[in-house]
């Protein structure tokens, strides 16, 4: 019994890093820039959650759409700011300018909120769920199914839709999607503004269980840096499947032994993996930029 | 009558080194137009310059009468302009059908009914449609590249080196789906190093050298020796 509970702790944690590492691989995708600000965006997701809820008095799946819609403009205003103008440099001008963003959020949470850890609404209750012998958070179902359901949406949407086509033909070959009359400029804007969006949502859901302080965008980009090198840089399906291999471990592993000995296990793990697998998990996917 | 395409005195190249050097050039519509010359002559250079990948330094371009030079690559897209690189450059980790529909500017009907003429074209793509790009031959590579620029239903169809690393067999059948397009009044500008192949499926030759046009005329009286100036000098 106890292992079903911590399967579903662990996939709930996994779900919403698997959105963090998705935002991060879908904005590497589409323009080669490694977002470094996005462990910071999900720091400013969760405490615009924290702040939203007092004015906005509503149960948090009611906020996760405000806050995706002002993520989403913040990301355009990210790309705008971090990414376009230094887009014909070498590609390390935008590792900088975004490490700079991350700065400058991580400084600005600081004056606005302090620097005590804050919790943001659960999604329905903050209760819990008895089914038989299992005591499951509603949080952390609430976390499963919203992050599934995101997840499939964007699968949806880049499988089954023009727009989703055009991101990842922008993805693939800029010039070329240019070519084809791909309005390249704002498949990019969109791309940040969609990752920016899933960073808001896993800070809204990882806000609530695990609270959000201003200086928690550094673990959490290591996170997404993590799970998208297991999974194979640059894979969308090898980001969410990252992210699950880590909160196995932060989970799983940390429950039987320690956390410390569970981020050493990981890391383990993870030099393994590059050794056996050098291109990750879903390497071929990344190569191609599936 | 107003010409498809005019080009009026450009220059292009990459940073210092000038490939097309104020080249002047005019298409009518449904017009097919072999672009022959060395390597190095210029001819990728104009198609890249014509569709806005190479910025001009010097001169003007008109499409369909609207003047586009300094406008965006997607606005010249939709100016009519259709383009097929060298190389082909197929989005590889898109499906065949992905890689059609996604240069198309139509909603769901439209798409379709240019993706089945995309297939009557190219009946060899039509059993592959769900596979990855990546997966295909080089010819069906190349087919793809075709059939991906139609489904933005170009007026002008620019061509760069459509036979390059291909079988002479499928070189022949890339020509003369090239042949059946230029037949349905969609204008072709073919760059090509194989002149024969070019030559066939074009009424019109324009000699390259040096950035500039040396010769330009009907494609079945092209002197010998014009061709041969134009490739090996003199």
């Amino acid at each position: 019994m106890i292992i079903l509970q911590l399967l579903v702790n662990g996939v709930a944690l996994g779900a919403a890093y698997a959105l963090v590492a998705l935002g991060f691989v879908l904005v590497l995708n589409a323009t080669s820039a490694v977002n470094f600000a996005q462990g910071d965006l999900v720091m400013a997701g969760g405490l615009l959650a924290v702040a939203a809820a007092p004015l906005l008095p509503l149960p948090g799946v009611l906020l996760l759409p405000v806050v995706m819609a002002l993520m989403a403009g913040l990301g355009v205003l990210l790309a705008l700011a971090a990414y376009m103008p230094l887009r014909r440099r070498p590609p390390v001008s935008v590792f900088i300018s975004t490490i700079a963003v991350g700065i400058i959020l991580q400084n600005g949470a600081s004056v606005l909120f302090g620097p005590e850890p804050r919790a943001a609404p659960p999604l329905f209750s903050g209760g819990s769920l008895s089914l038989g012998g299992l005591v499951v958070a509603e949080q952390s179902l609430a976390i499963i199914a919203v992050a599934g359901l995101l997840i499939a949406a964007q699968g949806w949407l880049f499988a089954r839709t023009q727009l989703g086509r055009r991101l990842r033909a922008t993805a693939q070959d800029p010039e070329m999607a240019r070519a084809c009359g791909v309005p390249v400029t704002a498949m990019i804007l969109a791309t940040f503004a969609l990752g920016t969006a899933y960073a808001g949502v896993a800070g809204l859901l990882l806000a609530n269980q695990f609270f959000v302080a201003p200086t928690a965008g550094g673990d959490l980009i290591l996170k997404a840096y993590i799970a998208v090198t297991i999974g194979g840089w640059g894979s969308v399906p090898g980001a969410v499947a990252g992210a699950l291999v880590i909160a196995l471990f932060e989970v799983g592993v940390s429950s039987v032994l320690s956390y410390p000995v569970a981020l050493g296990a990981l890391y383990v793990t993870l030099l393994l993996i590059l050794v056996a697998r050098p291109q990750g998990l879903f390497g071929e996917a990344a190569r191609r930029r599936a | 009558m107003t010409a498809l395409l005019r080009v009026e005195d450009l220059t292009a190249g990459y940073g210092g080194a000038v490939a097309v050097d104020g080249l002047s050039l005019a298409l009518e519509a449904g017009e097919a137009v072999a672009l022959l010359g060395a390597n190095g002559a210029g001819k990728s250079t104009l198609l890249k310059a014509v569709l806005g990948l190479v910025p001009a330094s010097r001169g003007r371009i008109w499409i369909g009468g609207e003047e586009a030079t300094g406008l965006a690559v997607e606005r010249r897209v939709r100016l009519g302009l259709g383009y097929v690189p060298e190389g082909r450059r197929v989005f590889p980790g898109m499906s065949v059908r992905d890689n059609l529909e996604v240069a198309s500017p139509l909603g769901r009907a439209g798409r379709a009914a240019d993706l089945d003429a995309v297939f009557a074209l190219f009946p060899a793509l039509e059993g592959k449609a769900a596979e990855r790009a990546w997966r295909l031959s080089g010819g069906q590579q190349q087919m793809l590249a075709v059939g991906r620029a139609l489904m933005g239903r170009p007026r002008l169809l620019l061509l760069d080196e459509p036979s390059l690393g291909l079988s002479p067999k499928l070189a022949g059948e890339v020509f003369a789906a090239v042949k059946a397009i230029a037949g349905t009044g969609t204008a072709v500008l073919v760059a090509e190093q194989s002149a024969a192949r070019a030559l066939g499926a074009a009424r019109r030759a324009v000699l390259l050298r040096l950035g500039r046009v040396v010769h330009d005329g009907p494609a079945d009286r092209l002197p010998d020796d014009a061709l041969r100036d134009a490739f090996l000098g003199g």
